[in-house]
């Protein structure tokens, strides 16, 4: 049994930026993933969009950190993650969206974000080539924007590595031992390992893990799929959103990544619920008839890949971050919704100081976050921008 | 410019003597062609404002064609979209690739009454066959052995075309399996068709193993199989000297190309101690004047732009080249021969999804065509009895395959013919290769292989006395091997040698003659030439002394200036610069040192430095991870592999909806 102040389960969107934080802050951590290497969960399926552009708080605050950090990052440690301040442009063609986008400005604005309506001109202005019959306009906030996941989880494993954080690939969580109120060790197919403080970061696993325990939490995987087309010069620069739904889907988004490739992704309606990432026949012509429908410009862009990948769901769209009550020692950081890489860096740093605040019980300013993420909420209503 | 309606891009623009396409956004480098065959996309150009790949391109009149410089504009367009009806086909068996595996898989399937299609990404079915322009090893009965590859092909296709219960998508990519148990087929390479199977063939054949040598994408560094797809299909004399790497069949087969082509061949370079293709094959490109440098690799290749010069050294034991041994050639041209990789990914896709597939020919294992035309029917029968239909292989085709398949075997020491009054035929092969045509053609039946294995691996001799001296072993002896002679008196022979060049001599003239292996002999006078139609081979007679008539077998095709090196080696050797990812042009150098700041243990993470991130799907630089994880230190063995996804060939949005196609 090998010893260590953190053991946290899984190498993805929030358990890199975590085991980095968490080492700058001193501690000794090791962090385990049953697969090949870091960021091949659902994080090599991320789209790579970074915004703070929510309806809630915890959300709000949480990108925000992650802006702050990834928009400084190739400044601050000498590595490029392909960052780029594009903008979230989400537009409407109804008056119900119009309405519904620009009621939330109110609160959008009171957490703190930069975001505005604009109208068809300025949408035209960013996207050119985006269909204008019947578009009213739409909110656009200049200070979001993509990075690849890709880069950034190299670069958060690089810097984590260079902090001493410790990691085991290919290698199997099979239990947690609980002594009493707390997890004396993690057992894997390949060892043993304690620890003051265990991390469910396992992602579209997060709820096996926690059972582990005996804890029930409410993640469930759905299934999306993504694709990539060539390069070209850049002609768009916010990341594109549509939140309509028709008879086959609902909300689609894309946008030039910074190698002047177009990514996008689509919500397939009815939603498809399990832990398949096989790639199926229907997504490509779906999110293109959709995508094409909107911007009859991307018809001779050539799509060079598709991949599909999970969202692990909460029933309010919602991560669960906080204390498992079944062990003293565990937390929960888990149910990105899909939106794990851009919660990720805000998330692991935000943790860091929770965790090294010391006691389950934390008062901080972050103490709002915990409150509203909170595993045993009652999980009412649905995030209006998810 | 003027070029064929109808003909590739690419092709069309190397006749012209435009061998740079396109400016790669990484480094601003000039981009040539690599593969010629669809595969890679190095050839990309904007095609009426449209980045398309020119070798799968035809040509047409008023076409626009531009070099891409970094990233192609993406074109205005205001025009809506109206998506057309999806495009559906339901069908048994789905056979990827009309080569001779598929053609064969195609026609057995549906013989035992199952709908098939097969689908080609060309416009005529026959694969590799087409590029063949030598005559074919095997038997004559079995594989169409002595017959060029091309006219296999025609034959092949015209079975296949006028069968009604085979559907024929040409000209169209397969470009993803998925999960439900479709095909994404990219269909006459304007509409995008979904086909519902129950059982997958792929027969996709192989591709161009890339090699790593710095300069080694430079304009003019182009695939073997490339240059046989612009000599031989598009008859475009792509080059004016080669220089090739690689000594298996197709880097051999690939000079004797150059040969007929009028293109010279400096050297063939392989690194081993042996050739790896047949001796046969050898011997005759020897003997036509192009030098074979064993244990010799090439160091670096370099040019303004272009390839303009090639240096290589010897190699020590763990082939390391001797850079004091370096050597440089003024060549335009250097063509990779140095293996093929099995294009299986849609077969590997499918059984990951638990869709019923086998594969055949090259996909299956590398080997000559005449094998695949075996594969390919058992491979059939192998999935139709999957499938639960009671067949029963013919076993003799299994046995024949293995046969046609097997690398070379001994090198066996003829014993030396004597001249006599009548004609006898004297063979000058002396390896054991699966090949017979010699005994097949023979109206007399006088020529027979001499039992030791039992099979076609073993070697052809002359039975007794019954040779009419008809050349129709000489003229249709792959190999060009065998010759016949015959005693006009104590001091004089006359030989029948084969010739498969035009040849630019008269009778009465002399001419050098050679032996097996390329020596000097004597100079002949030349009785007469006749031309054999159906092998499209000449038979010329030569008068010969009789010490020399039976050793004799070839002559010299390309002047000795050709093959010279430069008198002092000139290059800069880098090898960290040489490319690993053609598309995104990641260099050996980059990866190695990814590799071991990261301690990367997974391909896909080789993604965050582009490796593989590229159009061609990273067909072209996965054979390639291995050696550089073993620069960096790390067994290949220990990593993981990078995972397969759709799309296999890019594909318009536009076409995915099959736009203006009507509902």
């Amino acid at each position: 049994v090998s010893s260590h102040d953190i053991v946290i389960a899984g190498a993805g969107s929030v358990g890199l930026p975590l085991s980095y934080y968490c080492a700058m802050k001193g501690l000794k951590v090791l962090v385990i993933d049953r697969e090949a290497s870091w960021g091949r969960g659902q994080n090599r399926a991320a789209i790579g969009g970074i915004r703070a552009t929510f309806s809630d708080p915890a959300k709000i605050r949480i990108c925000t950190e992650s802006l702050a950090i990834v928009s400084r990052f190739e400044a601050e440690h000498g590595m490029g993650i392909e960052w780029r301040q594009g903008g979230y442009l989400f537009v409407a063609y109804d008056e119900e969206r119009e309405r519904a986008f620009r009621e939330l400005l109110g609160a959008q604005r009171a957490a703190g974000l930069d975001i505005d309506w604009i109208g068809p001109d300025r949408v035209v202005e960013l996207t050119p080539g985006i269909s204008t019959e019947g578009l009213r306009g739409g909110t656009f906030s200049p200070g979001d924007g993509y990075a690849s996941p890709l880069k950034t989880s190299v670069a958060f494993h690089r810097l984590a590595m260079d902090a001493g954080v410790e990691f085991r690939f290919g290698e199997e969580i099979l239990g947690m031992d609980l002594e009493g109120p707390r997890v004396a060790r993690l057992r894997t197919d390949k060892g043993s390992y304690s620890a003051a403080l265990y991390v469910d970061a396992a992602g579209a696993r997060g709820a096996e893990i926690a059972a582990m325990v005996g804890a029930e939490i409410p993640v469930h995987p759905d299934c999306h799929e993504a694709g990539v087309t060539e390069p070209v010069e850049r002609f768009m620069e916010p990341m594109l959103v549509d939140i309509r739904s028709d008879s086959e889907s609902g909300n689609y988004y894309f946008y030039q990544i910074g190698t002047g490739q177009v990514v996008f992704c689509i919500t397939p309606r009815p939603q498809i619920w399990g832990t398949d990432t096989d790639n199926t026949s229907g997504f490509l012509p779906l999110c293109a008839r959709r995508m094409l429908e909107l911007y009859p410009r991307l018809r001779h862009l050539r799509v060079r890949r598709t991949w599909r990948g999970m969202y692990p769901m909460t029933p309010d769209g919602q991560p669960i971050v906080g204390y498992a009550r079944e062990a003293d020692n565990l937390l929960l950081a888990v149910g990105m919704c899909g939106q794990g890489f851009m919660l990720g860096p805000g998330l692991g740093r935000i943790l860091s100081e929770v965790i090294a605040a010391g006691e389950r019980d934390y008062r901080g300013e972050y103490r709002f976050i915990l409150d509203q993420l909170a595993p045993y909420r009652k999980f009412e209503g649905m995030e209006l921008l998810k | 410019m003027a070029g064929l309606e109808g003909e590739m891009i690419s092709s069309a623009l190397f006749a012209n003597g435009i061998t740079r396409f396109s400016i790669h956004a990484k480094g601003d480098a000039p981009q040539g062609i690599f593969c010629a065959n669809g595969q890679c996309s190095q050839c990309s150009l904007l095609v009426d404002g449209l980045a398309r790949k020119s070798c799968v391109t035809p040509l047409a009149a008023g076409m626009e064609l531009a070099t891409i410089r970094g990233f192609p504009p993406l074109p205005p367009s205001g025009r809506a979209v109206e998506p057309g009806a999806p495009r559906r086909l339901a069908v048994d068996v789905l056979v990827v690739g009309g080569g001779p595996s598929g053609m064969g898989a195609a026609k057995e399937l549906a013989a035992l009454g199952l709908s098939v299609a097969i689908a080609d990404d060309k416009e005529k079915l026959g694969g590799k066959l087409l590029l063949q322009t030598h005559k074919f090893f095997g038997s004559e009965g079995d594989c169409y052995a002595g017959t060029r590859g091309f006219d296999i092909a025609t034959r092949l296709e015209a079975e296949i075309r006028s069968d009604s219960r085979i559907k024929v998508l040409s000209n169209s990519p397969v470009v993803g399996i998925f999960k439900d148990g479709r095909a994404g087929i990219y269909e006459d390479c304007s509409a995008y068709l979904l086909v519902d199977f129950k059982a997958l063939v792929v027969a996709a054949g192989a591709r161009e193993k890339s090699v790593v040598f710095p300069g080694n994408d430079l304009p003019g560094v182009y695939g073997a199989g490339a240059f046989q797809t612009l000599v031989n299909r598009d008859l475009v004399k792509a080059a004016d000297r080669v220089l090739i790497l690689g000594s298996g069949n197709v880097g051999l087969i690939a000079a004797y190309h150059a040969l007929q082509a009028g293109i010279e061949v400096a050297g063939i370079v392989e690194i081993a101690d042996r050739i790896t293709g047949y001796r046969v094959h050898a011997d005759k490109i020897v003997r036509m004047g192009v030098p074979l440098h064993l244990s010799t690799t090439v160091v670096s290749v370099e040019g303004e732009g272009r390839v303009q010069r090639a240096t290589v050294a010897s190699v020590d034991r763990d082939w390391k080249p001797l850079l004091e041994s370096a050597r440089s050639y003024e060549v335009d041209t250097v063509l990779v021969a140095t293996g093929l990789s099995p294009c299986d990914e849609l077969y590997r896709q499918a059984r990951s999804f638990g869709i019923l597939a086998v594969k055949a020919g090259d996909a299956d294992e590398i080997a000559e065509a005449s094998s695949a035309l075996f594969g390919g029917r058992i491979a059939a029968f192998a999935l139709a009895r999957t499938m639960g239909i009671k067949v029963e292989v013919d076993e003799s085709w299994i046995a024949k395959r293995e046969i046609l398949k097997s690398k070379p075997g001994d090198r066996i020491t003829r014993e030396r013919a004597e001249p006599s009054p009548l004609w006898k035929p004297v063979f000058f092969c002396d390896e054991e290769i699966p090949c017979n045509p010699c005994t097949t053609v023979c109206p007399s039946g006088s020529i027979v292989l001499r039992e030791r294995r039992g099979n076609m691996l073993d070697l052809p001799y002359f039975r007794g006395s019954d040779c009419r001296g008809c050349v129709a072993c000489v003229a249709a002896c792959p190999g060009l091997s065998i010759s016949l002679v015959r005693a006009l008196d104590a001091e004089w022979c006359e030989v029948i040698l084969p010739y498969e060049f035009e040849p630019d001599f008269a009778e009465g003239e002399r001419r050098l003659l050679l032996d097996q292996e390329g020596g000097e002999v004597e100079e002949a006078e030349l009785l007469k030439k006749t031309f054999n139609r159906k092998h499209r081979t000449w038979a010329l007679r030569f008068k010969v002394t009789r010490a020399n008539a039976t050793r004799v077998i070839g002559l010299r095709v390309q002047r000795p200036e050709a093959t010279a090196a430069l008198a002092t080696p000139l290059f800069s050797c880098a090898a960290e610069d040489a490319i690993v990812c053609r598309c995104e042009r990641v260099t050996f150098g980059e990866i190695v040192s990814f590799i071991r700041d990261n301690e990367i243990r997974d391909v896909n993470q080789l993604k965050a430095i582009r490796g593989g991130m590229g159009a061609c799907g990273s067909k072209t630089c996965t054979p390639l991870y291995a050696a550089a994880f073993r620069a960096a230190g790390v067994d290949p063995g220990s990593v993981a592999q990078g995972s397969l996804r759709p799309l296999l060939v890019e594909v318009p949005l536009g076409t995915i909806v099959n736009e203006g196609a009507g509902k």
